[in-house]
């Protein structure tokens, strides 16, 4: 599944994953803008990002086949408004919706895979995002996968007791009835969450991620992974 | 109805992140003084059961089989405000751990769902009560605001998209916005059936009119998007007029200057202006109808996002 393998890449050992959250986060979002800016028809640039991109998959020890293949998800969608694009007339846009997609995905694929989520958000946090938004994408990433496993749970028991037989009205009632207990569950499941949490001493937030202090190597990386871009990119 | 990174212009990418970083912003800031610590939780669990619901398939046609979207149905649930701020935790989920749509475009993306879609809903259900008519069209509503506001930000960002494809993904929109109703109706009576405490009536009753006034309002303003980006030639030869006006004064008044570069910028220009003009007017309408209905008493709303104690 594909946040076991997230989780997995984001908790691996390398020089990126132990750069600092903020500098992560701060350099992908310029590699982000630098590369949404880009006219699409300057090879140079593209050829640059890239050539960054694999080094930073490279230096990260993540396995770049995977990585690929998972940022080419985002491939279907853009090669329906491609080929339209191209079709119309506008080929330079075509090429630049496919590349740009592709490299955004490709980017915040691996911010991900370096970086563990409570720490990203933690450094979301000291760039201003709110603490109550903070706390609500908390609780939303813990519990998605207890939920993810309620559902397909219920789904498999719905596929014993009756299968895919059956009129689609009750087929869609049953579904509909489904929702509403997993509804039901979550409802009591977070309330006993909180309850919990009170007995645990809860303060209003969770124990912090201690970000450290930011090191000479988090600079250079910051400026290793912006450099060359923005350099390629306006010069 | 998730943009990738790429497919919006710069201007408009800027635009709707300034525009969605200060309304989440606004948002989370009046939420963090009315919502009750204890219902943190309950939020955070709210978002993770969309997700979640995505896991089971109501079958639609012989075939064809469509899940929850769940906009609508968390506005009922939580109150649109929490439902917002929930709606933007899953976007970001969606953006920076499943690549779902992109991390410039979240402001967008926020825009089109987690605002416009939830505050859309609220609408008819305030107009025509918590019944299946209100919950129907609130839940239609929300996608269908959801779907038209990314293909007109596609559509300024000049996108080509041939008139066919966009009465084409209208109506799928128009399609999945009548399941998205069916299945939200469902959903709703089957919950009400287990605990009528965790669906919240709509409040407001007193402020009929601007109800009606504002349903009519989102469906025309919908609808006349949806005829606008069908019939694009009409746009195309405003624009083009206001081309031709704009290099016209570029030429008399820089009589010296490169034709070619003059004629780029302008049309640069012109598209850089349309796209903030048509994002600003539809982001001042959502402001509007947030202003109006926030009249109402906030506290119950947020607060509400809460339960019944349950036993």
């Amino acid at each position: 599944m594909h946040h076991v393998l997230l989780e997995r890449w984001s908790r691996a050992i390398s020089p990126v994953h132990q750069r600092d959250a903020r500098i992560k986060l701060l350099a992908a979002l310029i590699f982000l803008i630098v590369v949404a800016t880009t006219p699409p028809l300057a090879w140079r640039c593209f050829v640059t990002y890239a050539a960054v991109l694999i080094a930073a998959t490279l230096i990260a020890r993540l396995p770049i086949a995977a990585v690929l293949s998972r940022a080419a998800l985002v491939v279907p969608f853009c090669i329906v408004f491609g080929i339209t694009t191209w079709v119309l007339g506008d080929h330079a846009r075509a090429l630049g919706l496919l590349e740009k997609a592709f490299l955004s995905a490709w980017t915040a694929l691996w911010l991900a895979a370096t970086t563990p989520l409570p720490r990203l958000l933690k450094a979301a946090e000291w760039y201003g995002v709110p603490r109550l938004l903070i706390l609500v994408i908390q609780f939303l990433y813990r519990y998605l996968f207890v939920l993810s496993e309620q559902a397909q749970h219920m789904r498999h028991a719905a596929a014993c007791r009756a299968g895919s037989q059956g009129a689609a009205r009750s087929l869609f009632r049953a579904a509909a009835g489904a929702l509403a207990v997993l509804f039901a569950r979550s409802y009591q499941r977070a309330d006993g969450i909180y309850r919990a949490m009170q007995s645990r001493g809860f303060t209003g937030s969770f124990p912090a991620v201690a970000l450290g202090r930011l090191t000479v190597a988090d600079a250079a990386f910051l400026l290793l992974a912006v450099v060359p871009v923005i350099a390629v990119r306006f010069l | 109805m998730h943009i990738p990174d790429g497919f919006l212009s710069t201007p408009i990418w800027i635009t709707l992140d300034f525009a969605a970083a200060g309304t989440a912003g606004w948002l989370a800031r009046r939420a963090t003084t009315e919502v009750d610590e204890s219902k943190i939780p309950l939020l955070g669990v709210m978002g993770a059961f969309v997700f979640a619901a995505q896991m089971i398939n109501f079958p639609v046609a012989p075939g064809t089989s469509n899940h929850l979207v769940g906009g609508a149905l968390l506005a009922y649930a939580l109150g649109p405000w929490a439902a917002s701020l929930v709606m933007v935790a899953i976007l970001a989920i969606q953006a920076f751990v499943f690549q779902d749509g992109g991390i410039m475009a979240l402001g967008a993306n926020t825009i089109n769902m987690a605002l416009a879609g939830v505050w859309a809903a609220t609408i008819p259900y305030r107009r025509f009560g918590a019944s299946r008519t209100g919950i129907f069209v609130g839940a239609w509503l929300s996608v269908m605001v959801s779907g038209c506001l990314a293909l007109t930000e596609l559509l300024l960002s000049g996108v080509p998209i041939p008139s066919a494809l966009v009465a084409a993904s209208s109506g799928v929109f128009c399609v999945s916005a009548l399941i998205e109703g069916a299945i939200t109706v469902a959903v709703l009576q089957a919950i009400e059936r287990i605990n009528p405490g965790w669906v919240r009536k709509p409040v407001g009753e007193r402020n009929r009119a601007a109800g009606v006034f504002l349903s009519t309002a989102v469906v025309l303003v919908v609808f006349g998007v949806l005829i606008a980006s069908a019939a694009p030639d009409g746009l195309e030869r405003l624009a083009e007029r206001a081309g031709v006006a704009h290099q016209a004064t570029t030429v008399y008044k820089t009589a010296l200057a490169d034709y070619q570069i003059a004629g780029f910028e302008s049309i640069w220009l012109r598209k850089a202006a349309a796209g903030i003009a048509g994002l600003a007017a539809i982001y001042g309408l959502c402001l509007a109808i947030g202003a109006l209905l926030r009249k109402r008493p906030l506290a119950d709303d947020v607060v509400a996002a809460g339960a019944p104690e349950l036993t």
